[in-house]
């Protein structure tokens, strides 16, 4: 796990040092889908460094990106001492469809390169190498320097803006965000646009939710940042899931997290049992009027509470369902088994003549097979608790919810 | 007398019959179709080698001449999804896998487990055996008769005349990768199976389980586990695969990486640049 793991994870504490800063910067600039913008605009430059023959991972296909950014940097920076008449959110929006919708035009005519920017946007941060990320390291230490020692003046562009003139404004802006691009398109050739734009913007948020104060949300920014990046690659190798969106996912809990204990904290008792009424008399009345849509509530408690669905089910039902759940898991034991001895015979660890080991993949393919007609039986069976749990779950359920809901209003209009 | 004058005016008569419009999915199938078609036919293919056969995006001009063709020639099965967006066509519609004995048919249309193929109907990537060629111009051939019969004895003899090049070549290849039969190799994206069968290759682990879903760390770690453990040299990388990913397996197993190319508009020089690529690689894997 540390082998595969451990550059990820210094990969991802590069990217929270520099993006939380910057998000910071664009959440009180209110400009938040920048990010996604000039990526967007640097995956177009790439698209023009393919058409102009430079593979996709050359240097040279690099610095088209940074061009092209750079040039999106200054539209966004040029625009913002009219937000009168023009919206700045507006023209990022503007550049993100038409740089997206250039770029296919652009790909079109070199298609070579379609899988590779997908691939760039999409993101390979599993398969990063150290060397990426000392350079990555190197170079937005460089530009924590300049900021550092330029902090006064790009603190007031994006903090206090109102306290500059225009020409000054124009400036650190101009500045702010051609930093900003070089950032992004050297970020996103790593770990691609969806997970640099977590790194931006969800640790700031976050950080602006618990505490007050540039340095203070810096540092929570941080630590929530590492935290999600070792969160999600963890869950990646736990749970087999490819590593990029897992770490966006992780963002997201931590999120959805936070605003679950936010909500929690507000939440009255009264308000708690409107809520509580009101999922009742939904969850009810879907299982009354739908009783074969999916119910996932009622699956989970089901898998909890074995006993919910099968006091739903004859006696024949019930003796079938046992038999049929035996069958699953002693298939399920048996693949298993055999299909390490497959794998062992692919990669000739283990010696079996070439019929017997077609004769095993073949009988692997019609086992699992099976095994999925089991499964089949399970569904069928279930369906049928359904019918049954239909007026004797769903209806109940739907009386409570409306009778709490009654309740609760009644007692407000008292 | 008159007989005379219908066999002298039937050449010209021929010349100036428009030809047969025929629009291909991919160009393999252009290059099969302009092989038996020949000169009585034009030929235009709606894809190029470069893209992902998956999603193409037809141009305005591209629907225009589906709707002008004749017939038109699919790789069939699920590989060509866009294909259902097309405006209904009038031409002939030829499935060239409907005779292609086809590989990984068992891919479960019911199994339970979370990996499951792409292709719902088996290995779409037939036309990476050169011995396909065989039914699948049997079908471009009984399609082209029945939209021109006058033809039928041009096309039987162009088809033949193609066969007959391409046993001598495939003679040729077989004898180039010998010396490798039964050596065992890892892929990227599972679409080299027909190759590896008619080459006596054995694919042992495809590192995209689920095509362009990238490994998660658990299947990565496994994959390079067993590589260093193990005899296998040659990692087949296509154009469309993530480099870092190739690079990651290569730089942390040894395993030399070569890139294939899954399409081409010539079908014999394909082959052609792919057994060459192989050979040299697995050459120099020894």
């Amino acid at each position: 796990m540390t082998e595969l793991l451990l550059w990820p994870f210094v990969a991802g504490l590069v990217l929270t040092g520099i993006h939380v800063y910057f998000g910071l910067h664009v959440l009180a600039r209110k400009v938040v889908f920048v990010d996604l913008s000039l990526a967007q605009v640097a995956a177009l430059g790439l698209a023009v460094a393919i058409l102009a023959g430079h593979p996709v991972q050359s240097e040279a296909a690099y610095w088209y990106a940074f061009a092209f950014a750079i040039a999106g940097a200054v539209l966004v920076a040029l625009v913002r001492p009219h937000e009168g008449a023009l919206q700045q959110e507006a023209v990022i929006g503007i550049v993100y469809a038409v740089s997206a919708a250039l770029g296919v035009l652009v790909l079109d005519r070199a298609p070579q390169g379609a899988d590779h920017i997908k691939q760039l946007l999409a993101g390979t941060i599993l398969t990063v190498t150290p060397q990426e990320v000392g350079n990555l390291a190197a170079l937005y230490a460089a530009i924590g320097v300049v900021h550092l020692l330029l902090r006064r003046p790009v603190m007031r562009a994006s903090f206090h803006p109102q306290d500059m003139p225009h020409g000054l404004l124009l400036l650190w802006d101009a500045l702010f965000y051609a930093s900003f691009a070089l950032v992004v398109t050297s970020s996103v050739r790593v770990a691609g646009v969806l997970l640099v734009f977590c790194y931006l913007i969800v640790p700031a948020a976050l950080a602006g939710l618990l505490v007050t104060g540039f340095v203070a949300r810096l540092l929570s920014g941080w630590m929530l940042g590492a935290a999600s990046t070792a969160g999600g690659l963890v869950a990646s190798w736990a749970w087999d899931l490819p590593t990029g969106p897992a770490v966006v996912a992780a963002f997201g809990a931590t999120m959805a997290l936070a605003a679950l204990v936010f909500a929690i904290r507000r939440l009255t008792l009264r308000s708690s049992a409107l809520l509580a009424s009101g999922i009742a008399a939904i969850a009810g009345a879907l299982l009354l009027a739908f009783p074969q849509m999916d119910q996932p509530w009622l699956d989970a408690l089901e898998t909890a509470l074995p006993p919910l669905h099968t006091a739903f089910l004859s006696e024949s039902e019930r003796a079938t369902r046992d038999e049929t759940m035996q069958s699953i898991t002693g298939a399920r034991e048996e693949l298993t088994r055999l299909r390490a001895l497959e794998q062992d015979v692919r990669w000739n660890k283990v010696e079996m003549d070439s019929e017997k080991a077609e004769r095993l993949r073949q009988y692997l393919a019609g086992k699992s097979e099976l095994s999925a007609g089991d499964a089949l039986v399970l569904r069928h069976l279930r369906g049928k608790a359904r019918e049954r749990q239909r007026y004797l779950v769903g209806l109940p359920l739907l009386a409570i919810g409306i009778w709490g809901l009654w309740a609760q209003l009644r007692r407000r209009a008292v | 007398m008159l007989a005379a004058l219908v066999v002298a005016a039937s050449p010209s008569a021929e010349a100036e019959q428009p030809r047969l419009l025929v629009i291909t999915t991919s160009p393999d199938l252009k290059s099969l179709v302009e092989a038996v078609g020949g000169d009585r036919v034009e030929v235009e293919s709606l894809g190029r080698p470069e893209q992902d056969p998956h999603s193409i995006e037809p141009k305005p001009a591209q629907l225009v001449r589906v709707k002008q063709a004749a017939m038109l020639v699919k790789v069939g099965l699920d590989h060509e999804p866009w294909l259902a967006r097309l405006p209904a066509v009038s031409a002939s519609v030829v499935d060239a896998s409907t005779a292609v004995p086809l590989l990984q048919t068992e891919t479960p249309r019911l199994r339970a487990e979370r990996r499951v193929h792409s292709h719902a109907y088996g290995n779409t990537h037939y036309w990476l055996d050169p011995k396909n060629a065989w039914p699948v111009t049997t079908s471009i051939l009984a399609a082209l008769a029945a939209l021109s019969p006058a033809d039928k004895t041009t096309f039987e003899a162009n088809r033949q005349a193609f066969l007959t090049q391409l046993e001598a070549r495939l003679a040729a290849w077989e004898t180039t990768l010998a010396p490798y039969r039964g050596a065992r190799i890892v892929v990227i994206h599972d679409s080299w199976s027909y190759f590896a069968e008619r080459f006596g290759l054995k694919i042992v682990a495809a590192a995209e389980p689920n095509p362009g879903v990238p490994p998660s760390p658990g299947e990565l770690a496994a994959l390079l586990g067993r590589l260093r453990d193990s005899d296998v040299r040659v990692l087949v990388a296509d154009p469309h695969s993530d480099p870092s990913l190739v690079r990651q397996i290569a730089g942390k197993s040894g395993v030399k990486a070569v890139t294939l190319l899954p399409s081409g508009r010539d079908y014999i020089a394909l082959f052609e640049e792919n057994v060459q690529r192989l050979s040299q690689a697995l050459k120099s894997g020894q």
